[in-house]
């Protein structure tokens, strides 16, 4: 090789190594410069993972502080669902199956499923067992994106005791989404009050979910470094119920498994201390995933448990009513307190018809009081007569009926008050008589009232109208959250004289009349049996009470569904709840709640 | 203190303490590489044992010795022993072939004791030994073709048992370095021309057919049959370049057969590939048509480089190696642990300390009397610029992901040796460059 041809061959030698390393430069200064920003995201996108933290929810709680409700932490074995690849053979989720001794069509029929409907994570192992979670701990490093998830589910202390009142929560549906409104929290999975005070308080109780980024590694696993808070958590808040456990126990231990409800009220503060439905249902099964057969059995129950009878269910308020209709014919003066009326023959012919009262033979001659004690059909027809039926209605009105009392809960019924105007509308002017005056008068007809509405009724008559309007929350705060309008009821308006007298004649109610099962030994106690006329079958049986009858503190109301007469299957139900209430309890009706709700928000994320 | 003479090598002192910087630094990188996040309680996953940087330690200093002994061994006495060992390398590569322990997938490890070897890596040395021996004497008698036709014979031969491992990546570590010696012994520019442009065609026939149908995972082979776009716009630009060109008819016939001919040859090399080839190869045209398979790789390198920036994320704070994103991040990819973590700077010193190396080794390829020294000192040339160039762009997303680990700096016993001998035999030359 010539010097020359060496130098040539050099030169090229150089040229291209120095061309090679240009390229590489050049590409390198390219990568780190201009398109740095992008690399530098794509390299925080592999290793941030935005997390959703869902809030605790408030727990909830009874008059004393004890726990009605509160959330336990149950951990799903989730995997990604990019590495669910269905059709192909898979070690990894065969050693799973294995593992957790899982059966396999089904679960993968299940993690099928979740693939189809989008879920980011899938669930491998539902509610898993502690030694599941920690065989997945132990060998995370084999388990590629693998994990344990954790969320809060609702947790019901005391089963069916509270089922109606408290209600359920349940996963958010699309209706649930469209009335949350702008609220933009709520995700497809999150849980939702549904029922009762979990649906009218849902806003304190839920809180607000957090987002959190956290640095995780090629595997998926949360590193731990720098965790990120976007957003924070903020836990719902407790919530305090006006309702006593024990009371709540004695209510339900009195109705035993017969269809009807009970609910008692304080006369002072218009606090709930009792309300119970029956048949009642477990709300722990609504927030787990539940059999066919298990749920078609709740659906198809003839006795409709999920059906509450103290705040949904409406009936005639029959013979209860005569008290309204007594105070009426007092405020116009078309009766007084001693007034005989024409004697009881078995009932009363207005026009063409003949409306009977319940006793066949007749009561006879009958003062005002006399007729109420005996619950005389005959007298209150004729006081009906003697009134206008928007006089009857407005002293209805006045105490509380047709309209909801409680006011926080969607599923509270209003009842009906017939009116004039209301029976013009229904039959056109004309095209009805005065002999709906008989019906209403004692109770039938059109009327329809709730329990609730009953119960407070009586509170309203035993404190002359100055008992608040009926509360189930114990303090303001949460009343407002829970959406009730701060409105405190109109006075009565019913001579103090007329009260008194209906007070009185009550207590002779129960001392000697129709109700006689619900007597106290040592405390007075003042009530009405009804028995309200059912087309479908037995009648229903009432029972209103307030004691003691000098200075009332509880009111109660007891109904009992196609049991027959109020004062046999009603009024025995009230006296051993009053039995309870008087003797084996530090009467809560005399005080409203003191205790402040419980600092503690209920569990950690 | 002086350090004794017989521990300083002779010869080239830019070279030695290029040589010594680089293993300095790929040290201090496995260290990285080995150390878990700062702040992280979740173990690394897959993490890169501590053990791997000691026995780097060791690997190092067993690259030192055969540094030192290399740069002294008598060169008359290693070229009279060149063939003899050549041959029994190639032997060893065809037994490894039939009798080696299959280690995932591949026959490549040789297994002394706890130790694992891959002979390949050392036959690249005897390969170049050989070659230069037959292109130096044949300088002195100059028979031209016939000998470069026969080193090309040698090269194939031992590309050939390597790409049956299979191990592709070494297997172009050969071509590169016969195309290297044969350019230094003379072979006419038309036969450059001619293998460049046949790979050009190749692959811009690949190319055009890929983004027509984009559909490359499909069947590639059924859908060969229109050959059109880019390829045909360069056949057209290389009829221009040949009528052009002062060189023979003949010449001119042969580059264009062989052009097209590459072009309708590709579908039958295609089917001769390995699954994973064809992925790999089209994955280098598309990253994200398997991100999470043999594109993952390419991706994160580049992620891994690109966000380092201009100064990097700072020495073990790097989050694409320290979260195990970076596949291969302690061998054929620790230049991107350097690029993230050093950031461009870092990078462009790696690469000064490399360019270093090779020029000086040029010089002394260039100044050295002897034929065979000559040769062997462009091989070790080529031999280092291959590796650095193809490593460094694969990581840079340049050429799609084959098996070339970056001499020196990757971790590995068979890696440090061989680079080390190969730098020693440099050091060696250019020790003796004035005599004859």
């Amino acid at each position: 090789m010539s010097d020359r041809e060496l130098y040539f061959r050099r030169r090229i030698f150089f040229a291209a190594v120095v061309a090679l390393f240009g390229i590489l430069t050049v590409n390198l200064f390219v990568m780190t410069v201009p398109q740095n920003r992008y690399y530098k995201d794509k390299a925080l996108e592999n290793r941030q993972v935005e997390f959703r933290v869902r809030p605790p929810r408030g727990r909830i709680l009874d008059r004393d502080g004890t726990l009605l409700a509160d959330n336990m932490f149950i951990a799903d074995i989730t995997m990604p669902a990019s590495g669910f690849r269905p059709g192909r053979a898979d070690t990894t989720l065969e050693r799973l199956l294995e593992w957790f001794h899982l059966p396999r069509d089904e679960t993968l029929l299940r993690l099928l499923n979740q693939q189809e409907a989008g879920r980011a994570r899938l669930t491998l192992v539902p509610n898993a067992t502690m030694p599941q979670i920690a065989a997945v701990e132990e060998r995370r490093s084999r388990l590629p994106g693998i994990r344990v998830d954790t969320r809060p589910r609702r947790r019901y202390l005391f089963d069916s005791l509270f089922a109606h009142l408290i209600g359920y929560v349940g996963e958010v549906d699309q209706a649930d989404l469209d009335t949350a409104g702008g609220d933009q929290d709520y995700r497809l999975r999150d849980m939702i009050g549904k029922q009762g005070i979990e649906s009218a308080a849902e806003a304190r109780l839920r809180g607000r979910s957090g987002i959190k980024l956290e640095e995780v590694n090629a595997a998926g696993h949360i590193v731990g470094r720098r965790p990120f808070w976007v957003q924070e958590v903020v836990p719902g808040r407790d919530i305090q119920l006006t309702l006593s456990l024990p009371l709540q126990m004695a209510l339900a231990g009195s109705l035993g498994d017969r269809p009807g409800c009970g609910v008692a009220m304080s006369c002072l503060t218009g606090e709930i201390l009792a309300a119970y439905s029956s048949p009642s249902f477990d709300p722990n099964l609504m927030t787990a995933p539940v059999s066919t057969e298990q749920w078609n059995a709740l659906i198809n129950d003839p006795a409709k448990p999920f059906f509450n009878r103290f705040l949904q269910a409406t009936y005639p308020p029959a013979s209860l009513y005569k008290t309204v209709t007594s105070l009426a014919g007092l405020q116009h003066g078309v009766i007084a307190h001693g007034t005989v009326l024409d004697p009881c023959r078995g009932g009363y012919s207005f026009g063409n018809r003949f409306f009977r009262c319940w006793k066949k033979e007749g009561h006879g001659h009958v003062d005002h009081s006399q007729a109420l004690i005996n619950s005389c059909d005959t007298f209150y027809y004729q006081v009906g007569l003697r009134l206008d039926i928007d006089e009857l209605a407005a002293a209805a009105r006045a105490l509380g009926l047709g309209s909801r009392c409680a006011g926080i809960f969607a599923e509270e019924a209003a009842g009906l008050v017939p009116d004039r105007r209301w029976y013009d509308q229904r039959y056109g002017p004309g095209g009805w008589t005065r002999a709906v005056l008989l019906n209403n008068a004692i109770g039938q007809g059109e009327l329809l009232v709730t329990p609730l509405q009953m119960v407070q009724l009586a509170a309203r008559v035993a404190s002359s109208g100055r008992v608040p309007m009926p509360r189930f929350v114990a303090d303001a705060d949460a009343q407002a959250d829970a959406g009730a309008a701060a409105s405190s009821p109109l006075p009565l308006p019913f001579a103090p004289r007329d009260l008194d007298w209906l007070r009185r004649t009550l207590a002779q109610v129960v001392e000697n009349g129709t109700g006689r099962q619900a007597r106290l030994e040592d405390v007075a106690v003042a009530g009405k049996t009804g028995t309200a006329q059912n087309p479908h079958g037995e009648d229903h049986a009432w029972f209103m009470c307030f004691a003691p009858v000098e200075q009332p503190e509880v009111a109660l109301v007891v109904m009992v569904e196609n049991a027959g007469h109020g004062g046999t299957e009603a009024a025995p139900v009230a006296g051993s709840w009053l039995d309870v209430y008087f003797h084996q309890t530090d009467r809560p009706g005399l005080r409203p709640v003191q205790a402040p709700p419980a600092r503690n928000p209920g569990g950690t994320p | 203190m002086r350090i004794p003479t017989w521990l300083q090598p002779p010869g080239d002192r830019w070279i030695f303490t290029s040589w010594l910087l680089l293993c300095l630094g790929s040290l201090a990188m496995l260290w990285s590489v080995t150390e878990p996040l700062r702040g992280s309680y979740e173990a690394l996953d897959p993490g890169v044992a501590k053990e791997v940087f000691s026995k780097q330690v060791l690997w190092v200093f067993v690259g030192y010795l055969a540094l030192l002994g290399a740069a002294r061994v008598p060169l008359r006495a290693l070229e009279h022993a060149a063939l003899p060992l050549c041959l029994g390398m190639i032997v060893l590569l065809a037994l490894l072939l039939a009798v080696g322990p299959q280690i995932s997938g591949s026959r490549r490890w040789l297994m002394l004791g706890p130790l694992r070897m891959q002979p390949a890596e050392l036959a690249k040395i005897t390969f170049i030994l050989a070659a230069a021996h037959l292109l130096g004497r044949s300088q002195q008698d100059s028979r031209g073709l016939a000998v470069t036709l026969g080193t090309f014979g040698l090269m194939a031969l031992h590309a050939g048992l390597v790409l049956k491992e299979p191990d592709l990546g070494t297997a172009l570590v050969f071509v590169a370095i016969w195309i290297g010696m044969a350019f230094w012994y003379g072979m006419p520019g038309i036969f450059l021309l001619g293998a460049g442009s046949a790979f050009l065609s190749s692959v811009l026939l690949f190319y055009s057919e890929w983004t027509r149908t984009n559909q490359p995972a499909a069947e590639p082979s059924s859908s060969w049959a229109v050959y059109t776009g880019p390829w045909a716009v360069y056949i057209l630009i290389l009829l221009g370049v040949l009528y052009f060109a002062r060189i023979g008819i003949a010449a001119k016939v042969v580059l264009l057969c062989l052009n097209v001919a590459t072009g309708l040859g590709i579908p039958f090399f295609w089917e001769k590939l390995h699954g994973y080839q064809q992925e790999r190869i089209l994955t280098f045209f598309d990253p994200m048509r398997d991100q999470f398979g043999s594109g993952y790789q390419a991706i994160q390198s580049k992620v891994a480089i690109g966000s380092g920036g201009l100064f990097g994320t700072h020495y073990l704070q790097g989050t694409q190696k320290g979260l195990a994103f970076l596949p291969e991040r302690h061998t054929d990819f620790i230049f991107s642990v350097v690029g993230e973590e050093l950031g461009f700077f870092g990078a462009m010193v790696l690469l000064a300390l490399f360019l270093t190396i090779i020029l000086r080794g040029l010089d002394v390829a260039a100044e050295a009397r002897r034929p065979f020294c000559s040769f062997v000192a462009i091989g070790v040339v080529s031999y280092l610029t291959f590796h650095v160039v193809v490593n460094v762009s694969i990581t840079t997303g340049l050429l799609p992901v084959t098996g070339v680990p970056l001499p020196l700096l990757s971790y590995g016993g068979s890696n440090m040796l061989t680079s080390s001998i190969l730098l020693g035999l440099l050091l060696n030359i250019g020790s003796h460059s004035f005599e004859d």
